[in-house]
């Protein structure tokens, strides 16, 4: 369970003041698929970020599984990026250099130490033939992304993401340079997923659309949680449920 | 390592420190080069070690004595062999085109076996290199030489009759003597030393001695061609006058003797100064019997040269031996100590400015590092987001810039070794190709451009570049390393 209590952001540029977040209270229930919504600037992937551990609040809490994780020590939450969360980026983020197999095993490369790697190469390659078959994207393994479609790039970065069988993956507009069908395969994916390895899901994204997919939407607006869940009503889950 | 293969940046990075090697070992050969050739040539005509004394007349004990003592000290062990000499200031005079002309010298006599043991006084007589022991008799070509001028009755009778003309307008003593005692200067002192031993109207027996080169010789550069080049004013069987000063009192004399050499060390300093004859010769003209000013003393191969070695070993303990204001015991290095220490001066400027230009190769591989930590800043977010320790990100910039360091140095120190080792054949490409003469060699008197590569010098060069590519890595691989993921990501 993703704890977050009472978080504070402000971004400073210069002079000016921006508060991003300003008292965000939230709970993600083990293998729950969560959206955030929201208008642009209204904090939501300032809060992923934080919930990433890949920026630190000015106040407030983070709690995973009971443990606080936004005030660990560098090494510490290092060790939580590579293996407790996954990331999938709007912009997909993937080194340049490398082929899409090299892309997707980064984490493990990351992970071991030069002879680490030279004992458990062949489980992570496994792995990540494993999760290209899944993610359908065999035939680009050698392919650099350059040479790759957006959805394809997307694909690979999810499939990078889910390397070393995240608790929980934070996954910031992953649809949001992706045309619609494209868009849809990936929340197809990303449900399934959810669905098939119970790995949390918390996804930010402003395309109301494809939060009928997840569980639960919450609204951000203005820094901070809407009294009033934004699509409830809409929610498979609930939908399921009542009927 | 591979998703750092910044193909141009990585390349641009390479080319610097190859060139920043290159240069400091071509330089520092070059320098060290030259700097050794000129120690061996001011080595050249001087002994490891020189006695010597301020005593117009020399030594107040024969030289047999004083080889004797220096041998018996602890001093004695080291020495191969010493060589008496006499040196002396003095000047030559002779005719050329009908110019009287008269240079300052420095004349030594030398008994030239001897001699030529204990420095490089043999390899420096020109005619006679081939010869273990030069000689100052004439050479059958010289001799014909002298005959044909005696015949023309050239030179000498002319000069005299010039000098015979100064006497008579000799202006009075109290025009440049000042006051108080004077020296008196007498007049019946024999014009020619030799003359008196030979019949009076047979050509007296020349004596040889050497002459250095540029003494014996006019350059001139030759409006024609733009080259410089030489006249010999004399040749080997010309006579010249040569005047210096009594040892038993103050008075002048003089004598005439005939060139029988020229002595080239390639030292611009010596070849215009030096004037050989055999100590004999000086000794009798001196009228110093058999003392000698000067002890010139080689030590054994197996002892070792260096200067602090010799200073407290040998020259020291011989010291000890003689009153130091009577006689003193030098190495060669504290003969020539100002040009040697010109020498050094000349070597710290060089590399204190070589070490600019280092300090300014630095900068430009530190701004290539902050070009290709920046090129790569979201990467680095990237591999961040993905667990990647800020150690890590820091090792592998460093490393990087050691890979780097490491291929710049190796080819640096390929290209500056070929570029040493054909230096005098680029320098001829060069000089044909832009007209401009590079190294002229008239100026240092160097066929070709010394160079002297120095295996500690490539391995310090190499260091110190290496350090210089890590030490530039660090601060740019520190700042990228501290950036939080998210500022990484984000950065345009």
């Amino acid at each position: 369970m993703l704890l977050v209590e009472n978080l504070f952001k402000t971004y400073r540029r210069n002079v000016d003041v921006v508060k991003v977040l300003s008292g965000v209270n939230l709970t993600v229930e083990d293998g729950e698929f969560l959206s955030i919504v929201g208008a642009s600037g209204s904090g939501k992937s300032t809060l992923l970020h934080l919930m990433g551990t890949l920026d630190t609040p000015d106040s407030g809490a983070i709690y995973l599984d009971g443990r606080r994780i936004d005030q660990l020590s560098n090494t510490q939450r290092d060790i939580l990026r590579n293996r407790t969360f996954g990331y999938v980026f709007q912009f997909y983020h993937l080194l340049p250099e490398l082929s899409a197999y090299e892309n997707v095993l980064m984490p493990a490369f990351i992970r071991e130490s030069t002879l680490g790697w030279l004992k458990t190469r062949r489980q992570w390659r496994k792995r990540a033939d494993e999760l290209f078959e899944r993610v359908g994207l065999s035939h680009r393994k050698t392919h650099k992304p350059r040479e790759m479609s957006g959805g394809e790039m997307q694909r690979a970065a999810i499939a990078r993401s889910l390397l070393q069988n995240p608790r929980v993956l934070l996954a910031d507009e992953p649809t949001g340079n992706l045309d619609a069908r494209n868009g849809d395969q990936i929340v197809q994916l990303l449900r399934n997923l959810n669905k098939d390895d119970g790995v949390s899901i918390v996804m930010v994204t402003h395309n109301l659309d494809i939060v009928t997919a997840t569980d639960r939407v919450v609204k951000l607006v203005g820094g901070r949680v809407a009294e009033e869940p934004a699509a409830l009503h809409f929610t498979p889950r609930l939908l399921s449920a009542v009927g | 390592m591979r998703y750092l293969r910044t193909r141009y940046l990585a390349f641009v990075c390479i080319v610097s420190v190859m060139l920043g090697v290159a240069t400091l070992i071509v330089v520092n050969s070059v320098m060290s080069g030259f700097s050794n050739k000129l120690r061996d040539r001011l080595h050249g005509v001087l002994s490891d070690v020189i006695l010597d004394t301020d005593n117009f007349a020399g030594f107040r004990e024969p030289p047999d004595e004083i080889a004797k003592r220096i041998l018996a000290s602890p001093a004695g062990s080291h020495i191969e062999v010493m060589a008496p000499t006499v040196e002396v200031v003095a000047t030559i005079q002779f005719q050329f085109r009908g110019m009287n002309v008269v240079k300052p010298v420095k004349l030594t006599g030398v008994n030239a076996d001897v001699q030529s043991k204990v420095g490089g006084f043999g390899q420096f007589i020109s005619g006679q290199k081939h010869l273990a022991v030069p000689s100052f008799d004439l050479s059958p070509e010289a001799l014909r030489r002298f005959a044909r001028n005696i015949e023309e009755n050239a030179g000498l009778d002319e000069m005299m009759r010039d000098k015979a003309a100064l006497d008579a307008e000799k202006p009075s003593e109290s025009d440049f003597l000042g006051k108080g005692p004077r020296i008196q200067m007498p007049l019946d002192v024999p014009v020619n030393i030799p003359a008196p031993d030979l019949p009076q109207f047979e050509a007296p027996k020349p004596i040889g001695i050497f002459v250095g080169h540029s003494l014996a010789h006019f350059r001139y550069k030759n409006p024609e061609t733009g080259l410089t080049e030489e006249i010999a004013a004399l040749k080997p069987g010309d006579s010249v006058l040569v005047a210096t000063l009594a040892a038993d009192e103050m008075r002048p004399v003089w004598g005439t003797f005939v060139v029988a050499d020229y002595f080239k060390s390639d030292m611009s300093e010596y070849d215009s100064q030096f004037v050989y004859m055999s100590l004999a010769d000086l000794q009798r003209l001196r009228r110093m019997g058999d003392r000698v000013s000067h002890l010139q003393i080689k030590l054994k191969d197996v002892t070792p040269k260096s200067f602090t070695f010799v200073k407290a070993n040998v020259t020291d303990e011989i010291q000890k031996l003689f009153r130091p204001y009577e006689v003193r015991a030098a190495t060669w290095e504290e003969h020539q100590g100002p040009l040697l220490a010109a020498i050094d001066v000349e070597r710290g400027i060089l590399n204190l400015l070589l070490f600019m230009i280092v300090g300014v190769a630095g900068f430009s591989i530190l701004a290539i590092f902050t070009m290709i930590v920046s090129e790569k800043i979201r990467d680095i977010g990237i591999m961040k987001s993905l667990g990647a320790s800020s150690r890590g990100v820091m090792g592998i910039f460093v490393w990087y810039a050691v890979l780097l360091g490491f291929v710049g140095c190796s080819l640096g120190t390929v290209l500056g070794l070929g570029i040493t080792y054909n230096i005098n054949a680029i320098e001829k490409g060069i000089t044909v190709l832009t007209g401009a003469e590079l190294f002229p060699r008239d100026i240092y008197y160097f066929d070709k451009i010394p160079t002297n590569v120095e295996s500690l010098t490539v391995i310090l060069v190499n260091i110190g570049a290496m350090s210089i590519a890590i030490a530039s890595s660090l601060i740019p691989a520190y700042r990228a390393a501290r950036l939080r993921p998210i500022q990484a990501l984000r950065f345009e």
